[in-house]
Parts: structure tokens; C-alpha cells; sequence
């Protein structure tokens, strides 16, 4: 997808996703992590097209290997697309050492920026969570409006979607 | 008592507030804050591993190169003939990663005229591929950014050509092919990449090379491969020329200068089972 008409689709697929009740869709997910990136582009982060997503159970952590180059700076952006769900984004070195030098959490998106101090593997940590409680309640569980069958259920995994940028 | 707020509205103010939470783009930004120093188990990490590699695009390797020397870029590219492969899709991919590195290497040289060249060139390939519909529009956009010189615009649409026929591929259960498109863009990275730093050597751009989990990603990836091409000499060649620059790669201590021509050759050779016409020794 064109970077410059991601915020368009990602707001249809907000809107979309909000109107006809059925969120989990993978590349949502994505959408809202290149949705995160956005604003990263203007500060020259090239944003690979290339990512990673799928669904996990809330709470199970993921680990994703990569390869990274010292002397480039790299933001990593993660996305979830079930309403009430949260998600945090880490990074490590190959001994398991937080290499993140700042981040952000906030709902359904989150970020970390390195700047690698060597030549080799990382390992970014994407965990995904959903507690049925407050705000995290759909409409339908709040009992606003009549539940209808399959529509607004937590379907037991929330997907995921994590790409990422250098400069 | 309040009534309800029509769903438009809702929807509204729902996505107003999602955007409201990304940093630099609505009413609540915020800068980042710094994370807090972490240690995990690696050995025995509670979760999932996710088994997905995405291979870096050249053009990461290339970003940091320039950032330590000015590199000759228009020296490095080396568009060779139009060679027929007889059909033989595995070819067909690992040539197709290999001319989208091409581009990767004339974006860094600037040279508009290559770069048109470059992006006819893969829109050929995606025509023996069978992909030329999906490849049409980016390689339209590359031509088309290099005219007006927006450099980063043609490194998005080369990023997103390769994306384009790698999910393609993917989607008709063609992972062999998908793979091998990525393979074929890092052996192209990584001659021109060993070339210009056996030309000025120093260990900091020697340690660019230090990538052994991407070399034995793509090992496993050979080894897995089934069928008739799996047997190729082309492929056979390169599942032994990768495990030439895996022992290289993986000695211990700094990659030294005689480590890094050597890793040229090799990649050079391993190009040549698909990509270069082979050299006359």
C-alpha cells in the first residue's frame, strides 16, 4: 500500500471495522502499525513494506528475530486492531539486554526506537493484551445494544501487525 | 437524560480519538519516554517465537555504508544482458531480487537513466514471471520518481515491487520462489557492498557484513526446497557457495580484508549461477 494513502484507509478501516462489528483482521492490524509510522516518515525513516502479523492469545509474548545494521536508527511500530486491546513493543540484544532508547504505548498502537550499537541479531518483543473490563467492553457486552450472535464475541486471539522503519 | 449520539458521530470521534493517540499527529502528542532497562531470558523466553524473517532491503546496508564513505555508486552498477532462463522459474526469482538490488545500488548512484532501465528490465522479468499485472504500477512509479528525482519515492516503489511479487507468490503457495527473490537480492547487496569496502577496507564497514542468522535463514530455506529445482546445478552451486560464506561469516573476531574479498568472490560466483555471465576462468 502507498504510505501517503495509508491514514486514509486505515481511518475507513477503523470506521468500517467499527460499523460492521468484526475486527480481527490481520491486516488491519498492519494498517494501524503503518498508521503508527506515519509520522516518522516526515522525520525521513524509510518504512519497509515488508512485516510481520499474525493473531496470539492476549498476553503471550512474541518473539521476532532481526537482523540490524549499526549506523542506522530504526523505530519498530506495533498495531492491534480489537477495540480495547493494548499493545507494547520491546527490543534486545542477542544476550537479552533492552536496547529500546525510547517508546511508546498507547492502546492499540506502540513503538521503540534503537539505535544498535553493533552489527547483529535483535530480538523485538510484541505482546498483545485484553482484559474484558471497562472500556474494553464492546457496546454489545455493555448492553447497549442487543447482542447478536458472532458479532462483537472476543474470538479468543487478537491479531497483530509489527513493520519498521530506518534512517 | 442525555439521548444517544448518532453511530456517524461515534464513528467519528472514535477514529479522531485513535489518531488523537499516535505521537506527532493529534491533539495529545506526546514525545516518547524512555524505556526501562530489561533483561530477558532468550534461552528460555516465555512465548512464541515468531519464525518469519524479513530480509533487510540493500538499501539499509547501502544507508550506513554512505554514512562512513562516499562510495562510487554509478561504479557499482553492473546491469548485465538480458539472459534467457529458459522458463525456469527459480531463475526467474533469484533474478528478479537480484535486477530490484540493481536498483537499489543506481537509487544510490542517482542515475535516473539506469534506474528506467532497471525498472523496464523488472517489468520484463514480471512478464516471464506471470506477475506483470501486479508489477506494472510500481515499475511505472519507479520510472516515473526517477524522473523527478524523488529518490526515496523509487526506493519505496522498489521495496514495494519485490513486496508485490514475494506476497504474490505467496498467495499461490509459492514460498520456494517468494524466498528465493529475497535470496537473490542479498547476494546482489552483498557483492556490491564486499566490492566497495574491499576497495577501502576498515573494520567498521566490515561489520556491516556480520549476518550469520540471514545466511543460515537462507540455508535452511535451500535445504527445504522440493522438486525439480531443488536438483539445479544453479541451486546445488549456491546451497554450497552459501555454506562458504557462512564459515566465513561466522569465525570468531573481526571480518579482516583478505575475509571480505573473499566474500565478494564467492557472492560474485554464486551471481553468476544465475545473474552474471560467468567469467571466463
Amino acid at each position: 500500500m502507498n504510505h501517503h494513502s495509508r491514514p486514509i484507509a486505515i481511518v475507513c478501516a477503523i470506521l468500517v471495522g467499527f460499523g460492521g462489528g468484526a475486527h480481527a483482521f490481520v491486516n488491519e492490524a498492519i494498517s494501524m502499525a503503518f498508521e503508527a509510522a506515519t509520522p516518522y516518515v516526515e522525520q525521513g525513516f524509510e518504512v519497509r513494506e515488508d512485516n510481520w502479523s499474525g493473531e496470539v492469545e492476549p498476553g503471550k509474548p512474541l518473539l521476532i528475530r532481526h537482523q540490524l545494521f549499526r549506523g542506522n536508527e530504526y523505530w519498530f511500530w506495533a498495531g492491534t486492531s480489537w477495540p480495547g486491546a493494548t499493545i507494547k513493543v520491546d527490543i534486545f540484544d542477542n544476550e537479552g539486554n533492552s536496547v529500546g532508547l525510547e517508546s511508546f504505548a498507547k492502546g492499540s498502537f506502540a513503538g521503540v526506537r534503537s539505535l544498535p550499537q553493533k552489527t547483529a541479531t535483535y530480538f523485538i518483543r510484541v505482546v498483545a493484551t485484553y482484559e474484558k473490563t471497562g472500556k474494553a467492553l464492546t457496546a454489545a457486552e455493555r448492553g447497549a445494544n442487543d447482542p447478536v450472535a458472532g458479532v462483537g464475541e472476543f474470538p479468543g486471539v487478537l491479531d497483530w501487525g509489527l513493520v519498521y522503519g530506518y534512517r | 437524560m442525555s439521548q444517544p449520539l448518532p453511530a456517524v458521530f461515534r464513528h467519528l470521534i472514535v477514529a479522531l480519538v485513535f489518531r488523537a493517540m499516535l505521537p506527532g499527529l493529534g491533539m495529545a502528542q506526546e514525545g516518547g519516554v524512555p524505556s526501562s532497562p530489561e533483561r530477558i531470558n532468550l534461552t528460555n523466553f516465555p512465548g512464541e517465537l515468531v519464525d518469519k524473517v524479513v530480509v533487510p532491503i540493500p538499501a539499509e546496508i547501502f544507508a550506513v555504508l554512505d554514512k562512513l564513505d562516499e562510495p562510487d555508486w554509478n561504479s557499482g552498477i553492473q546491469l548485465p544482458a538480458a539472459m534467457d532462463r529458459g522458463g525456469e522459474r527459480s531463475l526467474l526469482a533469484l533474478t528478479f531480487g537480484s535486477l530490484v538490488a540493481e536498483g537499489f545500488i543506481a537509487v544510490q548512484a542517482k542515475n535516473a537513466g539506469e534506474i528506467e532501465s532497471i525498472g523496464k528490465r523488472v517489468l520484463d522479468l514480471s512478464e516471464s514471471l506471470g506477475l506483470a499485472s501486479s508489477v506494472r504500477p510500481h515499475s511505472l512509479a519507479i520510472i516515473e520518481a526517477s524522473k523527478n528525482r524523488d529518490w526515496a519515492k523509487v526506493r519505496d516503489e522498489l521495496d514495494a515491487t519485490q513486496q508485490t511479487v514475494r506476497t504474490t507468490m505467496e498467495k499461490l503457495r509459492d514460498d520456494e520462489l517468494s524466498g528465493l527473490v529475497s535470496l537473490g537480492g542479498w547476494l546482489r547487496g552483498t557483492n556490491v557492498v564486499t566490492s566497495f569496502i574491499s576497495g577501502s577496507y576498515s573494520e567498521d564497514k566490515a561489520e556491516l557484513l556480520n549476518q550469520p542468522g540471514l545466511i543460515a535463514h537462507f540455508r535452511e530455506m535451500i535445504a527445504s526446497m522440493r522438486g525439480p529445482a531443488a536438483s539445479m546445478p544453479a541451486i546445488r552451486g549456491i546451497a554450497t557457495g552459501l555454506a562458504r560464506l557462512e564459515a566465513i561469516i561466522t569465525e570468531p573476531g573481526n571480518l579482516s580484508e583478505e575475509d571480505i574479498n573473499q566474500l565478494r568472490d564467492i557472492s560474485r560466483d554464486l551471481l553468476e549461477e544465475f545473474y552474471f555471465a560467468k567469467s571466463a576462468s
